[in-house]
């Protein structure tokens, strides 16, 4: 039934919103379609945590690591783009699985935004950090051998982020999606790019052992 | 109690239930109704409601909107050369009147999105919407709730943990790398509290029998009359509202030239239940201070 319930949105659901968008709305209202889209994406993966078993031990930890990449952003709030949040939610995922690291991507950026304002990018900023989370959880073995795989993979959380929410930008000034534009807002907007892939690595390699262990050694204590 | 600054609004002490539908109905309309009428009529809702909620703070606050406002109305006809009505050329493309009027259409209706996003931040709470979704997803929202109560525990034991690792003689400097590593220490240390504390707060809610049957909730929203007329009433307008779109509004076109706003009752119609239910919000919050007033001046 859970399995049928994300299939069912991801195959049927998100392409019929968006031909129906298209075809419905005369002014081409991109922006709102892909909204409906980013916010229907998120869906399946909290379906699936609803109907999944788990002691209260992992919801807790769960809610707990959220808080804590929240409170990641929050106190490095003085030193811009340079945010811990993309690292905790990678770490996250290699101890405890792609489906923890979406969750705790999304639900920090849900979270977060109520102190940095809500607004129609939050169902983006949730997909995206929770696909580099639960990414994360997918290439987990390799991640977790080699230290620069790991860094590359930070550097790439940072481009998608940038890329993804780049299209946002476009699509929220514009009603449309218009290449040229959206390669300038990438190209103005490369300098955090770089500030995001730089900071992620840089994130990754000084908390990856240190809050690596710790997640570990939570995980052998509680057996979960 | 009136005069504090962090106040009670009158709109926001209506039934959770009540103010998610007027939030749902008013940002789902401005959005997949593209009209200009519309528009304007939520962007003036907005912002009356804005500027009820906020005073005076919210106008130093339109110093941040107005640019963007500007900007967004402006880039539009720089990026777009559609239209018939050329005005003047820049670099040997034309800037047409329709694409500066759609760039006014689209500015118009992302502020009012902006605005009404704002005053559902400040209205739908964290609890309240905890309390709506409590029952739909109770695992997603045990997570919802617990983190956003862990947040502030966090956030006040990261400040005593920085202040006894200066207490150790551990000082950040001045440099970005120093203020870099003192925050990361900080975290480091933060990771293996919180999880600690974690494991503490779930052996604490297995031992009070968490997730046993036969648990009731419990909470302070109660359904009153004054929340029924208020639902019936976004209800029925927006009801007439997509009835009028649907029978009578032709789509207004842009380009390749600027539709005309017709003047059949049907789209008066619906632009009249529209305007009105933009204006609910800021006509109740108005309604009931002016209330207060007329009693306090009674005493």
């Amino acid at each position: 039934m859970k399995k049928r319930c994300g299939v069912f949105i991801l195959f049927l659901l998100i392409p019929a919103v968006t031909l129906g968008g298209t075809l419905l709305f005369p002014a081409r209202q991109y922006a709102w379609i892909s909204l409906c889209v980013a916010l229907l994406s998120c869906l399946p993966f909290f379906l699936t945590f609803e109907r999944g078993e788990g002691a209260p031990a992992r919801l807790i930890l769960l809610s707990s690591l959220t808080a804590l990449s929240v409170l990641g952003r929050i106190v490095f709030t003085p030193l811009p783009g340079f945010k811990p949040v993309t690292a905790t939610v990678v770490l996250v995922a290699l101890t405890f699985g792609g489906e923890a690291g979406f969750l705790t991507g999304s639900l920090s950026a849900l979270i977060s935004n109520f102190w940095f304002g809500q607004g129609p990018w939050t169902p983006f900023q949730m997909f995206s950090w929770g696909m580099v989370g639960w990414l994360a959880g997918r290439l987990s073995f390799p991640l977790k051998k080699s230290r620069i795989l790991l860094s590359l993979y930070g550097a790439f959380a940072g481009v998608l982020y940038s890329a993804v929410m780049d299209v946002w930008t476009v699509l929220w000034a514009d009603g449309a999606f218009n290449l040229s534009r959206y390669g300038a807002a990438l190209l103005s907007a490369l300098s955090f790019t770089a500030l995001y892939a730089v900071s992620n690595v840089i994130f990754l390699l000084a908390l990856g052992k240190p809050v690596g262990g710790i997640l570990e050694r939570v995980k052998v204590k509680c057996g979960l | 109690m009136r005069g504090n600054a962090g106040r009670e609004n009158a709109f926001s002490r209506l039934h959770p239930a009540v103010l998610m539908t007027f939030f749902l109905s008013e940002l789902l309309l401005t959005v997949f109704l593209p009209h200009p009428v519309l528009q304007a009529e939520a962007l003036v809702g907005g912002l009356l409601f804005c500027l009820l909620l906020w005073g005076g703070e919210f106008l130093r606050e339109l110093g941040f909107y107005l640019p963007l406002f500007v900007l967004v109305a402006l880039t539009n006809p720089l990026f777009s050369h559609n239209g018939v009505t050329p005005l003047f050329f820049l670099n040997g493309n034309p800037v047409t009147w329709e694409a500066l009027l759609y760039g006014i259409f689209l500015a118009v209706s992302v502020t009012g999105v902006l605005f009404w996003c704002k005053a559902y931040s400040r209205v739908m709470t964290s609890d309240k919407f905890l309390y709506l979704f409590g029952k739909v997803a109770p695992r997603l929202s045990l997570v919802l709730s617990v983190a956003l109560r862990f947040l502030p525990a966090y956030l006040a034991q990261s400040k005593r943990v920085e202040r006894a690792q200066k207490g150790v003689g551990l000082y950040a400097g001045e440099s970005f790398t120093d203020r870099i590593k003192n925050r990361l220490r900080v975290f480091v240390a933060m990771v293996s509290w919180s999880t600690e504390n974690a494991m503490e707060v779930s052996a604490s809610m297995k031992g009070r029998g968490y997730g046993k049957k036969g648990r009731t909730n419990f909470s302070l929203f109660k359904f009153t009359s004054a929340d029924g007329v208020f639902l019936a009433l976004i209800l029925s307008l927006t009801a007439l509202t997509l009835c009028g779109a649907a029978a009578g509004m032709k789509n207004f076109a842009f380009y390749p030239r600027v539709s005309r706003v017709e003047l059949s009752p049907v789209s008066f119609a619906a632009c009249l239940s529209f305007g009105l239910q933009s204006l609910l919000p800021a006509l109740w919050e108005g309604k009931e201070r002016i209330l207060w007033k007329y009693y306090v001046s009674k005493i």
